[in-house]
Formats: C-alpha cells, sequence, structure tokens
C-alpha cells in the first residue's frame, strides 16, 4: 500500500528523538541489570544512633534499612527500655521499606536509656 | 488506502532553523502539558509510589513496555505533534519520546516532591520513575486531543469576543479568565485536596522544595497557556485588556489557583495547625491547582 505521508523528522526533532532514545536505553539498561541482582527476601534490621536529651525526655534515633532484595510493608519496629524494675514500650510502622532502602524514625522516652537496657527490633513485616 | 499527514487548527507548520527549535519546544510543551493533565493525580498518590517500591525489575520493564504500546497507539491517531503520525514508524520514534520525556517529567518531579532522592535506593527510583510514567505517557499521546477549542480562538469553539486584538482595558477578559481558573483548579485539586498526600509531601519537602514547586507550577502555567500551541494562544498573547499580559496573567491566576487550593484544604478540614504548614499545604496542592487552572483558561 503506498502511503503518501511526507513528513520529514526536523533537525530539532532528531535531537529530541536521541535524548529520549538514551533516556529509555538508561533505564531499561538498569533495570535489566537489577534482574539479576538478588532476590533475597526482605530482611529489615535496625541501627540504633546517637541519644539526645532534649529537655525532660530522651530521644533514640533509630535507622531501619532492608538489606533484602525485595520490598517489606507493614514493618514494626518496637522499643523497648527497662530501667530498674520499671519498663516501657514503644513501636512504629513503616509502610513500605523498598530494597535497600532506609528510613530514619525517632523513639521518645522519659527516662534516660543509658541508665538501663533498651532494646530496639523489627517485630515483624508483611512481604508483599 | 492513502493517509496523509494533517494538521489541527491554528497549528503552524515546522520552518527551517530557529522555527524549527520553536516548534519543538511547543510540541514537547505540548506533550509536557497533556502528561501532566492527564498524570498528576496519579504524581500525588502513594498507591503509586508504593507499587513502583515493591515493583520487580520485570513488572517495571513491563509498565514501561505498556507505556510504550500505548503511546504507539495514540500517536498513531492523536499524538502531541502538530503534524499527526500518521507511518508507524513516526509514532514509534514519537513514543520513545513520549515515554522519555515523562520519564524525565516523573523524575523532576518526584525528586521535587522528595519522593526520590540522592539517597533513594536506585530500583525503587526505577520502580516509581517506571509506573509514574504510565499515566503521563499516555496524556503525554494524548496532548492533541486535548482543549482543541478555546473560547477566544481556535476552530470556532469560542464566543468570538476575545478574537479582536484591540486595546481593550474591560475587566471582562480578566474576569472570565479568573472564573476559568478557579473551575479549572476544583476541578483537578479536588480530587487530591482530601487525601492524606499532601500532608505526608508537606512533612517531607522542607523548604527548597517547596520553593522549587512553586517555580515549577508557575513554568507549567504559563506553558501550558502560553507555549503548548493549543489553540487560541496567539489571540491571548495579543490580548491588551486588565492583567492580560502572559506574564501577569500567570501570576494571578497562580494566585488565584493558591485561593481554590486554600479554600478547598479548609473544606476539608486540612488547615489545622500552625500557618506555615497550611501555606506548604497550599503550594504543594498548588501544583496540580495551577495545571488545572490553566486548563480552564483554555478550555472555557
Amino acid at each position: 500500500m503506498p502511503d503518501t505521508d511526507d513528513r520529514r523528522r526536523t533537525g530539532p526533532e532528531w535531537v529530541t528523538l536521541a535524548v529520549s532514545s538514551l533516556v529509555l536505553a538508561v533505564v531499561v539498561v538498569l533495570l535489566i541489570g537489577q534482574i539479576g541482582a538478588g532476590d533475597e527476601p526482605p530482611r529489615p534490621t535496625v541501627a540504633v544512633g546517637a541519644i539526645v536529651g532534649r529537655g525532660e525526655s530522651f530521644e533514640v534515633p533509630v535507622s531501619v534499612r532492608n538489606g533484602g532484595d525485595r520490598a517489606a510493608s507493614n514493618v514494626q519496629v518496637t522499643a523497648s527500655l527497662r530501667v530498674g524494675s520499671s519498663s516501657t514500650e514503644a513501636d512504629q510502622t513503616i509502610d513500605f521499606l523498598g530494597a535497600g532502602e532506609t528510613e530514619d524514625l525517632v523513639f521518645v522516652f522519659a527516662d534516660d536509656p543509658a541508665d538501663g537496657q533498651l532494646t530496639v527490633a523489627v517485630g515483624g513485616f508483611a512481604a508483599p | 488506502m492513502t493517509s496523509t499527514a494533517t494538521a489541527p487548527a491554528g497549528a503552524s507548520p515546522a520552518t527551517p532553523g530557529g522555527g524549527a527549535w520553536r516548534q519543538e519546544v511547543t510540541d514537547l510543551a505540548r506533550a509536557a502539558t497533556g502528561a501532566l493533565l492527564f498524570g498528576i493525580p496519579l504524581l500525588y498518590t502513594m498507591e503509586v509510589w508504593w507499587t513502583g517500591i515493591q515493583a520487580t525489575p520485570v513488572q517495571s520493564l513491563v509498565a514501561l513496555a505498556l507505556s510504550f504500546v500505548a503511546a504507539v497507539v495514540l500517536n498513531h491517531t492523536s499524538g502531541f505533534r502538530s503534524t499527526r503520525d500518521v507511518r508507524l514508524a513516526d509514532a514509534v520514534a514519537d513514543a520513545v519520546e513520549v515515554v522519555g520525556l515523562s520519564i524525565v517529567l516523573a523524575a523532576v518531579l518526584l525528586f521535587v516532591l522528595h519522593e526520590i532522592t540522592v539517597d533513594t535506593p536506585r530500583g525503587v527510583v526505577l520502580g516509581k520513575l517506571a509506573f509514574e510514567a504510565v499515566p503521563l505517557s499516555i496524556g503525554a499521546a494524548l496532548a492533541g486531543q486535548f482543549l482543541h477549542e478555546g473560547r477566544d480562538g481556535g476552530s470556532g469553539g469560542g464566543d468570538g469576543d476575545d478574537d479582536d486584538a484591540s486595546p481593550d482595558t474591560s475587566p471582562r477578559p480578566t474576569l472570565a479568565d479568573i472564573g476559568a481558573t478557579m473551575i479549572g483548579a476544583v476541578f483537578v485539586a479536588m480530587n487530591i485536596a482530601p487525601t492524606d498526600e499532601i500532608p505526608m509531601l508537606d512533612t517531607a519537602m522542607g523548604p527548597p522544595r517547596v520553593l522549587a514547586l512553586l517555580a515549577a507550577s508557575l513554568v507549567v502555567s504559563y506553558a501550558i497557556v502560553f507555549a503548548a500551541g493549543f489553540s487560541g494562544e496567539s489571540q491571548r498573547r495579543a490580548q491588551t485588556g486588565l492583567l492580560q499580559d502572559p506574564l501577569t496573567e500567570t501570576i494571578v491566576c497562580y494566585l488565584v489557583s493558591l485561593v481554590v487550593a486554600g479554600g478547598l484544604l479548609w473544606a476539608f478540614d486540612r488547615t489545622e495547625g500552625p500557618w506555615t504548614i497550611s501555606l506548604t499545604h497550599i503550594v504543594v496542592l498548588g501544583l496540580p491547582a495551577a495545571v488545572g487552572g490553566a486548563a480552564g483558561r483554555i478550555a472555557i
């Protein structure tokens, strides 16, 4: 079938096509590269940072990192502080934590964690 | 069967030299406009971000492939250029441009919205870009179908009153623009105002990103009305009424969009807390409101 369309791409259109092709190619190559990168299940871990005293409370910064190759959802992080005979517990939930992603949380306690035993852990998560 | 290349009313053919570059910029602005009109609600949807986080590389590639196929089909019938793609090769080439542009657009806006940062893992970035590129690509490839008829020109859809470019200091065109901006802003921003995404984005962004979003909103608003080559653009540029200068009109209508955004947030009880937080909420919602408002000025 004959095609009478005589549209010819202009120079700027070729430039746009070249740049777009490059962008698309980079994304596709990176995604293909990720396919063979591993298929480990989600592995969220916590790291406790330097505790900061603010007035009469103490802030405990916690970084939660997913070391697996798949995302985790509803990552529950629990922190408990035992000072003497009293115990304080707190928990937070991260909706989604992608592979390699890190979320920063802060737990706040009335007692100084240096005076007792602080335990921060991942309580559970869903593997979507 | 024969096919011919056609140009919609009001579009000017590409000319050599600087004209070709100007035409290309206009075409790309039109594509970006279509992408934002269609895709901005999903750019502000946390479930799409989460889908990008969870997606495997294969799923992200499938999303990109779907974007590409949809863009080829739509370019074949609509497209974003002033000349229609008839040959399959042109539709495919323009689809590459549509998807590439959508990826860049998604990257810039998600970065400004703090949904991707320099610390975000590569897989998460790629997933988010791939899934956000789907609605943006469809919108970009449909851009030629959007907003053909302007109230002040185009192919006859307007009332004709504004076609006269003679000096006019009456407030009527300005009032019409403000009304159209309000209607368009409500139409787009009302879908987003009651959602949790606004406070979520707000808390993560910080002042530099909020200012960048404000600047982006103004650029997008200007581009939609005065750079994307939709019908009536030349008449709009020639208008001489009160506040009808392109830059003045853009700024005034952006402020109107912000007022609409503030009103919607107030109506949905999203303005509690310090005024600084409410102001940031308004600027965050101001982008979709400005996109809607600009489209409203062309469409109504």
